[in-house]
């Protein structure tokens, strides 16, 4: 064992200790285990928003560009570091005001990519899946039956439409004044809650099994750790 | 001022979105998302550094914690000049990450199996409607299904309910969530796009 792996099993051993002490309820041990952890996480944060971000896609550009780039070259860099400046700017409460027209760049970026994500991440993809549990084509040439691709396909499909309508909040006011859903729509959601729970308990099994190997991952380091010395 | 953030926002908006669908404006696109990228980069700095005023704040007027909060900032100040003197991947910042991040985040995830288990009783004693029950019966039987019992194994549990559940039924329900979830921010987007929402300060 080299003196960094050394110095890394240490803190890992301590650290992990730190933060199991919580099972005997909020203690001063854990909470500072927790603010190392999150200056820590912060700081690296930090560093490699500088060394991954900030200085090879905007200082090394501007150096270069400052020495021996055109014009072009020289106006395209002085506009991130135009919006950089202003940016900074948010840090003081009456100098924010400034960067809002860099915060609105973002926004409208961050929307146009959020759009294109949505549309051919998960729309296109999902809407496609549903219309592939039925490719009988492709299940016989697993050697999946014909009456299973479709009863499973069928189970998808209604899964997919009942939570849809689950999210439906479109009523119409009645006579006395009080707002219900189309009946048919009721009927879909209630067995769309049906689906939602059978999907959270599936999500939240998983959530479970990844805390538990957690669990014994860092069970078996700290015994790993002590058996080093023993 | 609001005119022209809202101009600013559509305009970079539509030709980043423009980007995905005509060849064209493919330059443009990857020349502001560049510049979206910086500028993310550098918000994340500003987001630390308030981080770092505000715990600086509470250590010079002695508030209740301020302890934990000096701990927070030398923590931070000092990963970060070491991150910017030694580089992130230096042997020294991989002590860091191996030695504190990782166990850390693993030992908070090793903490979540005993608070889920009590999450899971004070949903069923506070609300035992059927979304709830339904809830977690599925979820018994998934993790009956993929434990190794000292019994040994459920009969069809592991070989049949539960991969019916999670490839069929989960399958449905998480279909139908994504697809909510994706028209839900497609109309968000669009509302930025058309300048319907101004979130950066516009009204």
């Amino acid at each position: 064992m080299t003196t960094l792996d050394l110095i890394t099993a240490i803190l890992s051993f301590l650290f992990t200790l730190l933060i199991f002490s919580y099972l005997i309820g909020d203690n001063p041990l854990f909470r500072i285990a927790v603010y190392i952890f999150v200056g820590v996480s912060s700081g690296y944060i930090a560093a490699i928003a500088w060394w991954q971000v900030i200085w090879p896609r905007l200082i090394q550009p501007l150096i270069s560009a400052m020495l021996t780039g055109s014009l072009l070259e020289k106006g395209l860099i002085f506009v991130p570091l135009l919006g950089a400046v202003l940016i900074l700017m948010k840090a003081s409460p009456r100098l924010a005001g400034m960067s809002r027209g860099v915060m609105a760049f973002l926004v409208g970026v961050g929307a146009a990519v959020t759009i294109a994500g949505a549309v051919m991440g998960t729309l296109i993809p999902q809407v496609m899946g549903t219309i592939n549990s039925f490719d009988l084509a492709s299940a016989s040439a697993r050697n999946i039956s014909l009456i299973e691709v479709i009863f499973n396909g069928a189970f998808v499909l209604a899964g997919t439409i009942f939570t849809l309508t689950y999210f439906h909040f479109g009523a119409r006011a009645k006579v006395d004044g009080s707002t219900r859903r189309n009946g048919l729509i009721e009927i879909s959601a209630w067995a769309g809650r049906i689906f939602i729970g059978i999907t959270l308990g599936t999500v939240f099994a998983g959530v479970y099994a990844a805390a538990l190997t957690a669990l014994i991952e860092r069970i078996m380091s700290l015994f790993n750790f002590l058996g080093n010395f023993l | 001022m609001r005119i022209f953030t809202a101009v600013i926002a559509i305009a970079a908006g539509i030709l980043v979105l423009g980007g995905y669908f005509f060849p064209a404006l493919a330059d443009i696109q990857t020349l502001l998302l560049n510049w979206a990228i910086i500028l993310a980069g550098m918000a994340a700095l500003v987001g630390i550094f308030n981080l770092i005023s505000v715990h600086t704040d509470k250590v010079r007027r002695r508030e209740k914690g301020s302890t934990y909060s000096a701990i927070l900032v030398i923590a931070l100040v000092a990963t970060f000049v070491f991150g910017l003197i030694l580089r992130p991947d230096h042997s020294a910042m991989a002590i860091l990450m191996s030695g504190i991040i990782i166990p850390v985040e693993a030992a908070l995830m090793g903490l979540l199996t005993v608070s889920l288990i009590y999450a899971a009783i004070r949903l069923l004693r506070r609300r035992a409607d059927v979304m709830s029950i339904v809830f977690l019966i599925t979820a018994a039987l998934l993790i009956l299904g993929s434990a190794t019992l000292p019994f040994g194994n459920i009969p069809l549990l592991g070989t049949l309910v539960r991969p019916w559940i999670t490839q069929v039924l989960a399958l449905g329900g998480a279909r139908g969530i994504l697809i909510g979830v994706a028209l839900g921010t497609l109309t968000t987007g669009l509302r930025v796009l058309f300048g319907a929402d101004r979130p950066y300060g516009g009204n």
